[in-house]
């Protein structure tokens, strides 16, 4: 987008410099452009009507137009901004402000190596600006984008800092890994970790490639989607320093209710708990383990240029407090971006720096005792509300007649858990104009993480292994480097009616990953933590203590692209990629790539010209393959032999060598063919406008950790390409202006996605030999089975109870044996964990200087196995655990049965976001603007389910769908402030 | 259209230059590379040898939970967890013992997993110990301990899948029938074990020397007739004989303070198996080299934590009817904690119920058997553990002599291990039921119980809360997921 509108100022200049040689000078008018924040605008264009004269505004925004007439009509452009008609009289100056048009944004579409125009554009492509972002306290991009777009489901489990949504984009694509989307900022690629990298309000677009033929271009990363992130950019010849803040409070708005001191004891004897197990105390470990959390988030962004540099840095803060004590995180990250122009203009050099410093605090994540282990919030309920915290002597709390106690406030205050990452990234484009219309280019990018975890388990966690050990202290780093780098060619031509554009790419990543572990036992004191490993008890060393990995991959790609539009009206995309993966088969490495798509602007059409219904009516369709092997760890396709502990042989203690995989010398791509068949529309003058987008999509040769026969195998799994899995969706976008007009502006937009998932097969031949793979356990009580959506439920069910008040259950087959096999007769199909639909609605409304919007989004057709209602609602754990308050009605003592008692249906509707916002006029010598925002988040949920949020991991992984507890999900009030300096 | 040409030249040859994908191992090695190294061999022996100690998810013979050792232990009548009524244990040990068990059960499939990949160990080894050409008694060593898995797999499955070459495809891996490969471990055995090492500890220590490999021999002959329907009483007695050539003696049992619980008997259980009894150990370091977790198991959470320092599981009991069969004066009795013990806690040797609503906390006799040995942590302790001792080969031989009719000869051998634990010699000749019921007193919690139950027809028959059971339960189903994955293996008879 940089170098088009650089090319354009440019231009324009020239055309200036013709039109005042031409014309007589009579009559003065001069003017200035500013932009929604009242910042002059330099390089808008201005024309007078009925003639050919045009200039542009200067570095101030002003400009000078002679006429010999005393009134003329000026239309005023900007790229990203709605065309401005004025009427001038000479010698009255006018300011003309210029506001952002909604479609502006949308011009240029990012769709990997290189740009489209939205109108050209034949693919599935979602593309967001700044003001399509949701507001408030953002800490990780991912979640500026929940609701935004149809078939892009963002999720996010709890709220504990530093923890970031996942994201499907269309559904599941594969069952080993992999279905997180490529992300490219700026032309970086990387996982979806890149992202806390990116400071949100430093953000100018987002570009989601949804179909195969949009991601094709990206080949083996393509496959489960592709999110391009542009950040900002100074314009050309402007000096700007902004800064953007928002500082929230956050709190939770549900906890589950467990019995209070009075309950628990009233239950415990009517379940004949003995007085030995109340400890007297009346304690609420809920609260005591809760806080108000906050979220501060600032950015500093300041640029400046001039004819042929320019350059944007910003510095930014992202703040948070957990709602659980003791839980934090920081994000520091400093940025630069330059562009420097050389060789007449010819050369255009860009290079990005990206600097960040994480550092958080993070609650532990499993912890509890063998009955029961999850986050530590989670423990507050199991925790009998009869327990005191602290003994009279001080120290904390402990029952030895509990087997595994542990007191979640003691953890809290002891156990230190700090992970510092440090990232950096850099990259380099560089773009020559070879020739009219043809270009090369060469792009290199190089990420580098250094993590760091430092772990503490005093004795005094009252942690059981911590007591046996005398605590327990360990440091992990982890390494990774990727680097990128490509070629490219790129040629532009007109002929006539017939517009081409072809790039052809060659490119090369490597990625690197190591790291090391180090562990020791028995400190005397608590003093260093785990910062002097030394001084814990070297002879408690044992295997496992010491360890470091290395491994890395690397994929080489040729690609190609041709765009070519006919008359404006046809349009065809076809790319090839051929990618070549280390992680295969030495046979296998390579794989082919193709994808072709069509699109018809049918407005365009002569036919349609007299009608004024449709204003905008486009039909595309498309076919791609796309393939699947970031998911695939390194060296599956060898037969290695590995650390294995140590075994005792020949009077020693020695290492342990084994044979650590099946190996799959045949391993190979997993690929994905996606057909897409689209239709975009506008409607009266388009004040309505949308997209419906239709898809099936089938993913072959699918990864898998698929089931060999024990005997031969020394292992029960072999990664092998042998299942295939189908997913077909339906999205659809809607936008209605119901009021435009100068002061105000009312917009209601949503979208729905509907998606079908299904396993198709998991069994088939490897070496000419039948696996037979099928009901793979894949969450509590889901499943991957033949012929059935992803995590089906496959469960008992639920008849009542006994006489010991023990869970009684229906014995499907009637022959008085309750199976619970995977395969068992008894079992029901009950649903599936991952949600069918998801469905979004974003009204936003301006009048004025005042403007609001809404998020309200939704999702449903799943079903949640409530694990930790299942464990908190038997009576038999009552004398050394609490139960919730809805147990006592079900009075259950005791149960050997995962029944569908637990399993709820998963659908809700969230008030995700409110926002309003004022900007305030100033006269200031120093502000040219400033703005004000009031936003709340998750300010309402509407939901069936029981447990604190049903907005669980639904990512299609083998945890999907059960809820085992979770850190809070908050709800949050901030005020925003954004300030433009002059 | 020159430069368009150059340029794609240029790009081209950069391109060239770097299309290789190929793998790097950085910390692994290759396996054919590794294997043909000078010590490859060798860690392919001690490799068989870490598959035997026990560890979680149900690996190992011994020492841990979930696998061999449980099956074979709680299902038989000499131990059971029961189910808590504080809401403590799954109810899979009580079903177990309650012969309740359904192929879908986890301990079976990990018994089945863990011997076949013991099995492909194994075959590895011998593989890789010819291919280096190595002394014959390694190559002896690995082939009687892939007959020792094999023993195992038909003591538990009956007819099950047979291979010794690795590089095989399941639909050439037939569901072999119990006798060929019973025939198999036989012919083995027979021709290896004269190969194998006659040094017993020091670098033979937690291995097969020739000696264990005639105690792995005799067990075999001993449960022929189970396997076969033809009993072996001579040929086992002829191997019992052999392993007495190598000088063993039942280790000294009388009170001595230094001793675990009071007697040296307590010492066959300790951190190192005494070699003039043991003929076979599992060597165990806890956290380095499997761990035992028998008595840190059974033991309640503040008891243990009184005597030892780390908190019990309140797991494994004894039940009444086996501990009530103890004599009063029999040192081995000695290793039941019934009663207030420290910690504040009071074993009822009655139970109440194993399953719903479960026992109460302090309910059921427990068992110190393994005394906890150092080093030692709340996941176990470092006691050895006895696979074959001379006391059990004591027993077979009396047991053949009975069966053979030769009852007189027998009760030396009975009477010596009766007297070893303080208890007279028997009135008269042994009978079958002497030789049973010595079995169970002297080597309860080894893991033999089960096998013996059978071969004495009292598996199936009524104790306690167990109700008689069908014959088809002396074998154990054939894990249903080893049937999903391979469609040829046929169930065995009762349980489908």
């Amino acid at each position: 987008m940089k170098h088009i509108s650089l090319f354009k100022y440019g231009l324009t200049v020239l055309f200036f410099l013709c039109a005042t040689l031409t014309f007589a000078q009579k009559s003065q008018f001069a003017g200035k452009v500013i932009d929604e924040n009242n910042v002059p605008l330099p390089g808008a264009v201005i024309r007078v009507k009925g003639t050919d004269q045009a200039t542009a505004t200067d570095a101030n925004g002003a400009f000078h137009v002679n006429s010999t007439q005393q009134a003329i009509v000026i239309t005023v452009s900007f790229i990203g901004y709605d065309v401005a008609e004025k009427s001038m009289i000479a010698n009255q100056p006018l300011t003309i402000q210029l506001l952002p048009n909604s479609k502006s944004l949308s011009e240029v579409v990012v769709v990997g190596y290189g740009t489209q125009k939205k109108s050209d554009l034949t693919g599935a492509v979602t593309n967001l600006g700044t003001k399509d972002l949701n507001p408030g306290p953002i800490t990780n991009p991912l979640q500026q984008l929940a609701g935004r777009a149809a078939g892009v489901s963002v999720t996010q489990t709890g709220s504990e800092p530093g923890t970031s949504p996942s994201v499907r984009i269309r559904g599941i694509t594969s069952l080993i890994g992999g279905n997180d989307p490529l992300v490219v900022v700026d032309g970086i690629q990387g996982n979806m970790d890149l992202l806390n990298q990116v400071p949100p309000s430093e953000i100018e677009s987002v570009d989601i490639l949804k179909d195969a033929s949009a991601t094709a271009i990206y080949g083996s990363r393509g496959a489960p989607g592709v999110l391009i992130i542009t950040t900002k950019k100074n314009k050309a010849g402007r000096t700007s320093v902004e800064y953007n803040a928002n500082m929230s409070v956050d709190a939770i708005p549900k906890t589950l209710k467990v019995l209070n001191a009075d309950q628990w004891w009233e239950q415990g004897q009517i379940y004949g708990v003995p007085a030995s197990a109340n400890h007297g105390s009346s304690t609420n470990w809920v609260d005591l383990l809760n806080q108000t959390g906050s979220t501060q988030n600032h950015t500093i962004a300041f640029g400046g240029g001039a004819d042929k540099f320019n350059y944007r840095a910003s510095v930014s803060a992202i703040l948070q407090t957990g709602t659980v004590i003791k839980s934090n995180y920081k994000n520091y990250i400093g940025r630069i971006q330059a562009t420097q122009k050389a060789l007449d203009d010819k050369l255009t050099l860009t290079m990005n720096l990206n600097s960040g410093v994480n550092d958080a605090n993070y609650s532990p994540p499993t912890i509890g005792r063998a009955a029961f282990t999850s986050n530590l919030f989670s423990n507050a309920y199991v925790s009998r509300p009869t327990d005191p915290v602290l003994n009279p002597d001080g120290s904390f709390y402990s029952d030895p007649n509990v087997f595994q106690y542990i007191n979640p406030y003691a953890v809290t205050q002891t156990v230190v858990n700090k992970t510092h990452v440090d990232n950096l990234f850099g990259s380099l484009r560089a773009d020559l104009q070879l020739y009219k219309g043809l270009t090369a280019g060469w792009f290199g990018s190089w990420r580098r993480v250094n993590g760091n975890t430092g772990y503490y388990l005093p004795a005094a966690s009252t942690v059981s292994t911590a007591i046996d050990n005398q605590g327990i202290a360990n440091i992990s780093n982890y390494h990774q480097d990727e680097k990128l780098t490509d070629i490219s060619l790129n040629y532009k031509v007109d002929f006539g009616v017939h517009h081409l554009d072809a790039v052809a790419v060659y490119e090369y990543q490597s990625q690197t990953y190591n790291g090391n572990f180090a562990q020791a036992k028995g400190f005397i004191n608590d003093i260093a933590t785990y910062n002097a490993l030394q001084l814990g008890d070297l002879s408690k060393v044992t295997p496992g203590d010491i360890s470091s990995y290395k491994n890395d991959r690397n994929l080489v790609s040729f690609l190609g692209r041709v765009n070519y539009s006919f008359n404006n009206r046809y349009l065809l995309t076809a790319s090839f990629r051929r990618d070549g993966s280390s992680v295969f088969g030495a046979n296998n490495k390579w794989g082919n790539f193709p994808s072709a798509s069509l699109a018809w602007r049918i407005d365009q059409e002569g036919f349609m010209k007299n009608q004024n219904l449709f204003s905008t009516l486009k039909l595309r369709g498309g076919y791609g393959v796309t393939g699947n092997q970031q998911g695939l760890f390194p060296q599956n396709s060898l037969q290695l032999v590995g650390y294995a502990g140590v075994t005792y042989f020949g009077g020693q203690s020695i290492t342990n060598f084994v044979i650590s995989q099946n190996p799959n010398a045949d391993l190979k791509w997993e690929t994905r063919k996606q057909s897409s068949l689209g239709i975009d529309f506008g409607f009266l003058n388009d004040r309505l406008t949308g997209t419906v987008d239709v898809y099936t999509a089938t993913t072959d040769n699918l990864l898998f950790n698929y089931t060999v026969p024990q005997p031969p195998y020394p292992y029960p799994n072999i990664v092998a390409n042998v299942g295939s899995l189908l997913n077909r969706g339906l999205e659809v976008s809607l936008a209605y202006q119901v009021i435009k007009n100068k002061n105000t502006t009312l917009t209601l937009a949503g979208n729905a996605s509907f998606l079908k998932n299904k396993v198709l097969n998991l069994s088939g031949s490897i070496n000419g030999v039948q696996l037979n793979t099928d009901y793979v356990s894949w969450g509590s009580n889901a499943y991957l089975i033949k012929g059935r959506p992803i995590g089906t439920y496959n469960i008992i069910k639920h008849l009542g109870k006994d006489a010991t008040n023990s869970e009684t259950v229906v014995d499907q087959d009637e022959n008085g044996i309750i199976d619970q096999g995977n395969q068992s007769p008894d079992r029901v199909f009950e649903g599936s964990a991952l949600p069918t639909y998801n469905f979004a609605f974003t009204p936003s409304f301006s009048y004025k200087n005042f403007d609001a919007s809404m998020v309200w989004r939704g999702s449903g057709g799943n079903k949640i196995y409530n694990a930790i209602r299942a464990n908190l609602s038997y009576f038999e754990n009552l004398g050394k655990a609490n139960v919730l308050e809805n147990a006592i009605p079900l009075g259950l003592f005791h149960s050997q049965y995962g029944s569908d008692l637990w399993l709820e249906d998963g659908s809700f509707i969230r008030w995700e976001n409110l926002n309003v916002g004022y900007r305030i006029d100033t006269k200031s010598k120093y502000i040219s603007s400033l703005r004000l925002s009031l936003t709340g988040t998750n300010l309402l949920l509407i939901t069936k389910y029981s447990g604190i949020d049903p907005e669980l991991n639904v990512s299609g992984n083998n945890t999907s769908g059960v809820d085992n507890g979770i850190y809070p999900r908050t709800r949050t009030f901030s005020l925003g402030l954004n300030v433009v300096l002059k | 259209m020159k430069k368009i040409l150059t340029s794609i030249l240029i790009i081209g040859l950069a391109a060239q230059s770097c299309t290789k994908v190929n793998e790097n191992v950085y910390d692994k090695y290759e396996a054919g590379d590794f294997y043909a190294s000078p010590k490859g061999a060798d860690v392919a022996l001690a490799n068989v040898y870490s598959q035997v100690g026990g560890n979680w998810n149900g690996v190992g013979y011994a020492g841990a939970d979930n696998g061999w050792y449980d099956l074979n232990a709680m299902s038989s009548d000499e131990q059971v967890i029961p189910h808590r009524n504080t809401g403590d244990w799954q109810l899979d040990f009580a079903q177990l013992y309650q012969r309740q068990w359904l192929p879908s059960m986890g301990i079976i499939s990990n018994t089945w997993n863990w011997l076949y990949k013991s099995v492909y160990t194994a075959n590895l080894a011998v593989e890789q110990l010819e291919k280096a050409k190595a002394d014959e008694s390694k190559i002896a060593e690995a082939k009687v301990l892939r007959a020792f898995f094999y023993y195992l797999l038909i003591d538990d499955f009956g007819n099950v899948p047979f291979y010794t070459d690795n590089d095989i495809t399941v639909d050439k891996l037939p569901q072999a029938d119990r006798k060929v490969v019973f025939d198999f471990i036989v012919k083995e055995l027979t021709d290896n074990v004269d190969k194998l090492s006659e040094t017993k500890g020091g670098v033979y220590y937690g291995r097969f020397n020739k000696w264990a490999g005639y105690a792995l021999l005799a067990k075999v002959y001993l449960n022929a007739e189970v396997y076969t329907g033809t009993p072996k009483w001579t040929e086992c007695l002829a191997a019992c004989n052999k392993i007495a050539q190598g000088g063993f003696s039942l280790h000294p049992g009388g009170a001595n303070g230094a001793s675990p619980l009071g007697y040296q008997y307590y010492e066959l259980f300790g951190d190192v198996n005494p070699t003039d009894e043991t003929i076979l150990s599992m060597y165990v370091t806890v956290d380095i080299v499997s761990r035992n977790i028998l008595t840190i198991r059974s033991l309640n959470g503040p008891n243990f934590q009184a005597l030892f320092g780390y908190s019990g599981w309140n797991g494994s009991i004894v039940p009444q009817e086996y501990y009530t069969k103890f004599d009063a004066n029999d040192i081995r009795r000695k290793q039941f904690l019934v009663g207030p013990q420290p910690g504040g806690v009071d074993y009822s040797t009655t139970v109440t119920s194993l399953d719903a609503p479960g026992a109460a906390p302090n309910e059921g006799v427990r068992d110190t058997k393994f005394v906890p040995a150092v080093p030692m942590n709340g996941g176990g302790a470092s006691n050895d553990f006895p696979i074959y001792r001379y006391a059990d080969i004591m027993l077979m031989q009396a047991e053949c002599n009975v069966r053979l009719g030769n009852a007189a000869a027998a009760k030396p051998f009975i009477d010596a291990v009766r007297q070893r634990a303080g208890l007279g010699a028997l009135a008269a000749a042994p009978t079958l039921d002497n030789i049973y019921d010595e079995r169970g007193f002297e080597l309860n919690w080894e893991g033999h119980r089960r096998q013996d139950m059978i071969r004495f027809n009292k598996f199936t028959l009524a104790h306690g809360f167990v109700p008689a059971v069908g014959d088809f339960r002396k074998l154990f189903p054939i894990p249903t997921g080893a049937l999903d994955a391979n469609k040829n293996l046929k169930q065995n008879p009762g349980y489908n």
